[in-house]
């Protein structure tokens, strides 16, 4: 009886041991795009912590100016060259790292707010409530989202001169207008889920429907929500790179959108001036779609052997 | 079919109020345009922005000024410029600038689909060869590079090293010493389109590729590609006549995607390549808050879209009959 008991408990450990989270986990380990894409994000993440030691010159300071060395080539002195006005345009990398990577992470986090609330309330309630939802959700799909952020930024800025709300309004104006697609899959997913018997279970315990949209449906579409997080943090720097470089973004801040923008007005006698910066761009949004097509492929149980 | 299409239409009208309504609050957002413009001019006078604000109707309550709007609109008439050419009317300063738009984003539009359907389908047919790794790492890649940067990087080499094609514009403009590109107008407007059409064309080749290429997968494994092998029928027809129209079906769903990001994208491809298009043009107008030209050019190009999309739903019920029965 006992061996039996102990060979039960086993049994049990074992089975604990490879968890849904933990065979994706392994899945994950093994797959050696998501791991670069892993690393090229830690590397940059690394930079935007460290910025103030890795950078050889201040945020602000113009080294190239005051000994006549603007748009110099690449040195042993300025490793990426100096720009326009005499910035170390490899200091101004550094530093535009924690911009790239605020922006990401904010608007992804706006965005997904909003597209799971949507996409979860239309799809559980169904009926009328999903006919609205939708309907919303289609408007913000045809929008034609980029030249509305122009010019609300650019309103924004001439109501206030003086910042107009800065990196925050950028980020926040691309999270209010992006979450469509995402809510889209978001409810197709739940559709999916709520037919699922758990679902008729928890309702004949006697569930509440919020009870059952929180702790049933959330963490059984979870998996779709983090996939579209990571791609949706690309989707943002590469939209906020946009939006700088036509001259709309903070111009306080210094981000490589920006970067680009005033070295493309001298491609010709500084290339130095926009290739790196713009290498950083495709590095970290590389790295993001990396980690999410990684993490889609060990986290959705529907693409297992 | 033909109720399928005026059914599609009808769909369409909610769909373009709501986007006009947006719009419309994004240009008033900041309350009064005229005081707007004139914020940093010391000059003005309170008469004179009043004045002003009569004069472009700026006075009416908003539900009224949009109701104009939206009756001037279905009129064809969308106001006139606040600054360009003394007070141009939009509907003919979009008329100039219109074409060169369609002209890039249509050819580049082609171009990506004749070459990614075949690209695609080989990629998939030879799943983790050599060809296969080559085409879904460019891909992945073209997804992630900003079109911008790809054109940077472009003109950088092809313009200002090779020397092979103009830096930008639309054509030349002639003078004593420069003629057109071995004299003619036609030939001069191709060769400036080289560098954006090709920019344009891999920026939506990229992701057609990877969607081709995934979806033939899933095809493929399907009983009836099986049965058809089966049968005898030999590996190019199995792909090309039952394979393919099957993988097609979301693909065509994302093309209507992809085709109106590309439209809304167009400030940044006409900026980079100095495009005179209404990208371009909306990009200066938005930095002169010249507010009826904004409208006009938004208004045109959700236009656009919904008749892209219209296309798309369409095409989708041409190929898989099942989606008009509803």
């Amino acid at each position: 009886m006992q061996k039996i008991l102990r060979e039960l408990i086993q049994e049990k450990n074992k089975t604990k041991g490879a968890s849904q989270w933990n065979i994706a986990w392994r899945r994950f380990k093994k797959n050696k795009t998501a791991l670069a894409g892993f690393f090229i994000i830690g590397i940059i993440i690394f930079m935007a912590a460290f910025d103030s030691l890795i950078a050889p010159y201040g945020p602000n300071t113009i080294p190239g100016f005051y000994s006549g060395e603007t748009r110099a080539p690449p040195s042993s002195k300025y490793l990426f060259g100096t720009d326009y006005v005499g910035h170390d345009v490899f200091s101004q990398v550094v530093y535009g790292a924690s911009s790239a990577l605020f922006v990401g992470f904010a608007a992804a986090l706006i965005v997904m707010l909003l597209a799971t609330v949507v996409g979860v309330v239309a799809g559980f309630y169904g009926g009328i409530v999903d006919n609205i939802l939708m309907r919303i959700t289609e408007i913000f799909l045809v929008i034609p989202f980029l030249l509305i952020l122009l010019v609300f930024l650019k309103v924004i800025t001439a109501l206030a001169p003086s910042g107009g709300g800065g990196l925050f309004m950028v980020t926040l104006m691309i999270g209010i207008f992006s979450w469509a697609a995402n809510a889209r899959i978001i409810r197709g997913e739940v559709l999916r889920v709520k037919e699922q018997e758990y679902i008729e279970a928890a309702t004949a315990l006697g569930a509440t429907k919020t009870r059952i949209m929180i702790r049933h449906i959330l963490p059984n579409v979870l998996h779709v929500i983090i996939v579209l997080t990571t791609l949706m943090i690309a989707t943002a720097i590469l939209v906020e790179a946009g939006i700088s470089f036509l001259g709309f973004g903070d111009p306080n801040a210094i981000t490589w959108g920006q970067q680009l923008q005033k070295a493309s007005e001298a491609v010709k006698e500084a290339w130095w001036e926009g290739v790196f910066p713009g290498l950083f761009i495709t590095l970290l949004v590389l790295g993001f779609t990396l980690l999410g097509n990684g993490l889609r492929d060990s986290l959705d149980p529907r693409l297992r052997e | 079919m033909t109720r399928y299409i005026i059914r599609r239409l009808l769909y369409l009208i909610p769909l373009f109020l709501g986007i006009l309504i947006i719009v419309f609050a994004a240009t008033r957002v900041a309350g009064d345009p005229v005081r707007l413009m004139t914020a940093m001019n010391p000059h003005i006078t309170e008469e004179a922005r009043n004045n002003l604000t009569a004069y472009y109707g700026l006075d009416k309550p908003l539900w009224h000024q949009f109701l104009i709007y939206l009756a001037n609109l279905l009129k064809g008439d969308l106001g006139n410029s606040y600054v360009i050419r003394g007070g141009i009317e939009v509907t003919s300063l979009i008329g100039d600038y219109i074409w060169p738009t369609m002209l890039l984003q249509i050819v580049s539009i082609i171009l990506a689909l004749l070459i990614a359907i075949p690209v695609g389908v080989i990629s998939a047919r030879r799943k983790y060869s050599k060809t296969d790794v080559t085409v879904t790492t460019t891909s992945l890649l073209g997804t992630c590079i900003p079109i911008f940067y790809m054109g940077i990087i472009v003109i950088l080499i092809f313009a200002y090293y090779l020397g092979w094609f103009p830096a930008g514009g639309y054509v030349t403009v002639i003078s004593e010493s420069k003629d057109y590109f071995l004299g003619s107008r036609t030939l001069d407007i191709i060769w400036h389109m080289v560098l954006p059409v090709a920019v344009l064309t891999f920026a939506l080749l990229a992701p057609i590729v990877l969607l081709i290429r995934s979806s033939m997968l899933e095809v493929l494994k399907q009983d009836y590609v099986l049965a058809a092998r089966a049968n005898g029928l030999n590996d190019r027809k199995v792909v090309y006549k039952h394979a393919l129209r099957n993988a097609l079906i979301p693909v065509v769903t994302y093309v209507g995607i992809y085709f109106g990001a590309m439209l809304a994208g167009a400030p940044i491809t006409e900026t980079v390549f100095n495009w005179p298009g209404v990208g371009r043009l909306f990009v200066q107008a938005t930095n002169r808050l010249d507010f009826p030209v904004i409208m006009g050019i938004t208004v045109i190009i959700t236009l656009m879209t919904l008749i892209a999309n219209l296309i798309t739903d369409l095409t989708y019920g041409y190929i898989d009959p099942r989606i008009r029965v509803e």
